[in-house]
């Protein structure tokens, strides 16, 4: 049986752009191919979308995500450049700037979409395997080359290697067509072992940390172009209030300032600068429509209502993961236990704010956007559907984010809309930025969410039964309406991590509750799973306690079908010394992300004014093959602290629809000194890569509530652990 | 006109000398490595140094500097090998990279004040700049490797 596919085939030889034209040098020595590819115009070889090996020494790789910090940028090339065999050195990376389907993320059905830490997860196999067809191409051509069977060559970096020693690199190689060979089948051709590896799982350097560490990086509010102005705007103070009447004499009176435009829920200020723009903006009187339904939008009552959801069993609610009968286990079980959990609102905080530059072509039938987001798609299509054009007629250049966090995930990205319009309306290239206010004020954020969970003990002391129902709204709802048409009810991003996937748990159910939005949302670092494995650790540390088990012991009975996750709670137990831990307020949490795996301990101290020290953190992380371990340790470690931050500090109020913060003094995330040591294990498995960039997150507020049992007695149950909420726990 | 020394060459801008410094540097002067994050002295992504001293350049207009001595992370060293930057390279410090330029001034300045310092003093000193992506671990280590090998 054959996998291989001939030249012949069109839809695999079109990329072959080398074929034929040199067809008249086949099978020559080595010193005359040499000669013939320095007399030859340099025509690269394209053996599959994915890559261009060049003649002049260059392979182009392309980069199908977005980079926001999790260095998928450097990851995902070094994927296909080890199958590849090329030396890393002669790897130049190329943004994928189109909404090509052809590089479409599997995990998010081919959008192009960079989230929930599936880049290296979505892109190993396939990745992989374009590496591997083109060494395959590439050995074919020597072999042809050099009068021997293919199969007696090997690859060294950027080279074929004969047994007499003769060696051909890959750029000479590249030029000499592809005459008689045969393009193996991309699902089928042979990959390396993991013990060959020798990009894969070793340390190289992040190709853009010296522009980091330069100021050198470009972002999108640092995009410069020719005639540009600046935008800024002044956005409705409530969700789907509009401008109904703009008193704009005094702003266009100010030197600098070229037009005001009007947008669907806002009023844009242009001008020769930045700071004239928000000089003017200052300036505009704006009379803003009253009625829209979100101005009854306030924190408090949503969560009141997301807890009344969460308590009445008669509530409404899509089955999110089910096993057994967890109802009727609980109603038999030898003891039950209930507890409620909160969470409030939070925001990404992510240090760059909305900015864009877009220019819109004269004719109103194309433009160019300057963009940072996590998805080409979506960012093709919100140009796309705001001039009514093409896809095809936008022009995208994806810059690096200023971190993201989920931040720029949606459908429409208004934040580009605006830098669009305003081009349009001015003739001009304009950037739009906001300000950290029009960030916060405008943010989207991590939805509030009121948790029950019921659970039952046999008389030994082991968990029988558990239910799970989690009121919180749909996020893909707001975010992504498109895409929850075709999910509901099942949504992801609210749900992650309910399902508890890593216990074994004979009767089990998860609910979602979905309750009415009242705030405008997206995904956060770490979804659903951010509040639920809170929840979920939290209450498991109560059932240990009420079963008179070490909180240990008590996990380590649900992970005897899972021999890797009991590796890492006894890794993390070692690590911390939880056996041996005496009066040192250790809390111990099992989470993770999508299949990847985090045990975490965390060692606290507590203050008499009611502040949470994080003194240490240890964590034990199974996500699959590592390809970039220092890389990953540093997302594990930022997924940490991001999570620290969270437990601790972040939260967001909304009174009368508008969200009650403003800067980051008022929504204040973890600084340098309140940094514990963390202590990062990953496991070395033989097992596919399932992601790192939100693994870390999950494990920890749980970990630190129940650190603060093992310290005070006490039990903390909403999030985040604010000193008034510590207080009022010491107190009760 | 202000005139100012920056990066080591005198400067003259003609904007107001109300402006804030932050934009005349990034967007007048376009020296696009000093970055604005809040605006609030909070998230120091715009420290520069004047006369020596770490500064946040949103909290400071162009007439502040008027015959200053103006420092930007273009300027730390001619070709990018200052030793906190070749320490941040070692240490593969920074993820998205934003806040980096506003924590290398801030981190060089500390070195200025105090060579040898010890954990506390970074941990102190730094509190001043804010990294989301929680590369803070990475950062102490790389300005002790400055210290050490500077």
């Amino acid at each position: 049986m054959t996998n291989s596919t001939p030249t012949s085939d069109l839809s695999r030889r079109k990329f072959l752009q080398g074929t034929g034209l040199v067809f008249a040098f086949g099978a020559v020595g080595v010193s005359s191919v040499t000669g013939c590819s320095q007399s030859t115009p340099p025509v690269p070889l394209d053996v599959n979308h994915w890559l261009s090996v060049q003649s002049n020494g260059v392979i182009s790789i392309v980069f199908p995500s977005t980079e926001m910090g999790q260095s998928s940028y450097s990851t995902l090339p070094q994927i296909l450049a080890e199958e590849l065999d090329a030396d890393w050195d002669d790897i130049e990376i190329r943004q994928l700037n189109e909404d090509d389907r052809r590089f479409g993320n599997p995990l998010f059905g081919g959008v192009l979409y960079t989230a929930g830490s599936t880049g290296v997860q979505s892109y190993y196999e396939p990745m992989r395997r374009a590496g591997a067809q083109a060494r395959d191409v590439l050995l074919q051509i020597a072999a042809r080359e050099l009068g021997v069977e293919k199969t007696t060559l090997q690859t060294e970096p950027s080279a074929v290697v004969a047994p007499d020693g003769r060696r051909l690199s890959y750029f000479d190689l590249a030029g000499l067509g592809v005459e008689g060979v045969v393009i193996p089948d991309v699902e089928t051709v042979a990959l390396k072992d993991r013990s060959a590896f020798r990009i894969i799982g070793k340390d190289l350097p992040r190709r853009d940390v010296v522009a980091k560490s330069t100021g050198r990086a470009e972002f999108a509010i640092d995009v410069e172009v020719t005639e540009m102005v600046y935008g800024a705007v002044l956005r409705a103070p409530v969700e789907g209030e509009r401008a109904l009447s703009i008193d704009d004499a005094q702003a266009k009176a100010m030197p600098g300032v070229i037009d005001v435009v009007e947008l669907p829920d806002g009023v844009a200020v242009i001008a020769e600068s930045l700071w004239a723009a928000l000089g003017a903006r200052g300036l505009l009187i704006v009379e803003w429509s009253s009625t829209s339904p979100a101005r009854s939008f306030s924190s408090a009552e949503t969560l009141d209502l997301y807890t009344a959801a969460a308590e009445d069993a008669a509530a409404e609610a899509a089955t999110w993961a089910e096993k057994g009968d967890a109802v009727g286990a609980i109603a038999s079980a030898d003891r039950t236990f209930s507890q409620l959990y909160l969470s409030d609102y939070a925001y990404h905080a992510q240090i760059e704010p909305m900015a864009a530059v877009a220019s819109v072509d004269a004719d109103g039938q194309g433009a160019e956007v300057w963009a940072g987001t996590q998805t080409q798609s979506w960012t093709a299509h919100t140009v796309a559907t705001t001039l009514d054009i093409p896809v095809e007629n936008v022009r995208l250049n994806m810059m690096t984010m200023g971190g993201s966090f989920g931040r720029r995930t949606a459908l429409v990205q208004n934040y580009v809309r605006d830098a669009v319009l305003s081009s349009q309306a001015v003739g001009r290239p304009v950037k739009v930025i906001w300000t950290r206010e029009d960030d916060v004020k405008n943010g989207t954020l991590r939805p509030a969410a009121a948790q029950k969970i019921d659970a039952g003990l046999t008389a030994q002391g082991r968990l029988d039964g558990w239910y799970h129902r989690v009121a919180t709204p749909t996020v893909i709802g707001f975010f992504n309406p498109v895409r929850w048409g075709q999910v509901q009810p099942n949504d992801v991003i609210s749900m992650r991590g309910a399902e508890s996937k890593f216990y074994g748990i004979d009767d089990f159910r998860a609910d979602h509750v979905i309750t009415p939005r009242q705030a405008r949302l997206a995904p956060w670092r770490g979804i659903g799973a951010s509040y639920t494995s809170f929840a979920a650790e939290a209450f498991m540390d109560e059932l240990a306690e009420q079963a008179g088990r070490d909180p240990l012991d008590f996990r380590l009975d649900l992970v005897a079908e899972n021999p890797r996750g009991r590796h890492l709670l006894e890794k993390v137990a070692e690590m911390s010394g939880w056996r041996s831990r005496g009066g040192r307020a250790l809390g111990l949490s099992f989470a993770g992300y999508s299949s990847s795996m985090g045990v975490g301990v965390a060692e606290i101290e507590v203050e008499d004014w009611g502040g949470i020290r994080v003194t240490n953190f240890w964590t034990a992380v199974d996500a699959g093959q590592i390809v970039s371990p220092d890389n990953s340790h540093n997302q594990i470690e930022g997924g940490i602290i991001f999570g620290i931050s969270s437990a601790l500090k972040e939260r967001i109020d909304i009174e009368n629809g508008e969200i009650v913060q403003n800067n980051y003094y008022d929504y204040e995330v973890l600084r340098a000194n309140e940094v514990p040591p963390i202590d990062i294990y990953m496991a070395d498995v033989d097992a596919p890569p399932v992601g790192v960039g939100e693994v870390g997150t999950p494990m920890v507020s749980a970990a630190i509530a129940n650190a603060f049992h093992a310290a005070t007695g006490k039990r903390l149950r909403h999030l985040p652990f604010t000193p008034e909420r510590v207080t009022q726990a010491l107190q009760s | 006109m202000t005139g100012f020394v920056l990066n080591g060459q005198n400067v003259e801008v003609a904007n107001a000398p109300e402006e804030m410094l932050l934009l005349i540097l990034r967007d007048t002067l376009n020296l696009k490595g000093t970055k604005y994050g809040c605006g609030a002295a909070q998230c120091g992504a715009c420290t520069i140094h004047v006369d020596g001293v770490a500064m946040y350049s949103c909290q400071m207009s162009l007439g502040d500097v008027e015959g200053a001595e103006v420092t930007t992370i273009e300027g730390l060293s001619d070709d990018g090998t200052h030793p906190l930057q070749k320490a941040w390279v070692e240490e593969q410090v920074p993820q998205c990279g934003y806040c980096q330029s506003g924590q290398i001034m801030r981190a060089a300045a500390l070195l200025s004040d105090i060579p040898e310092p010890s954990r506390e003093d970074i941990t102190a000193y730094m509190s001043a700049n804010l990294c989301r992506c929680g590369t803070y671990n990475r950062i102490f280590k790389a300005i002790e490797r400055a210290a050490q090998e500077g």
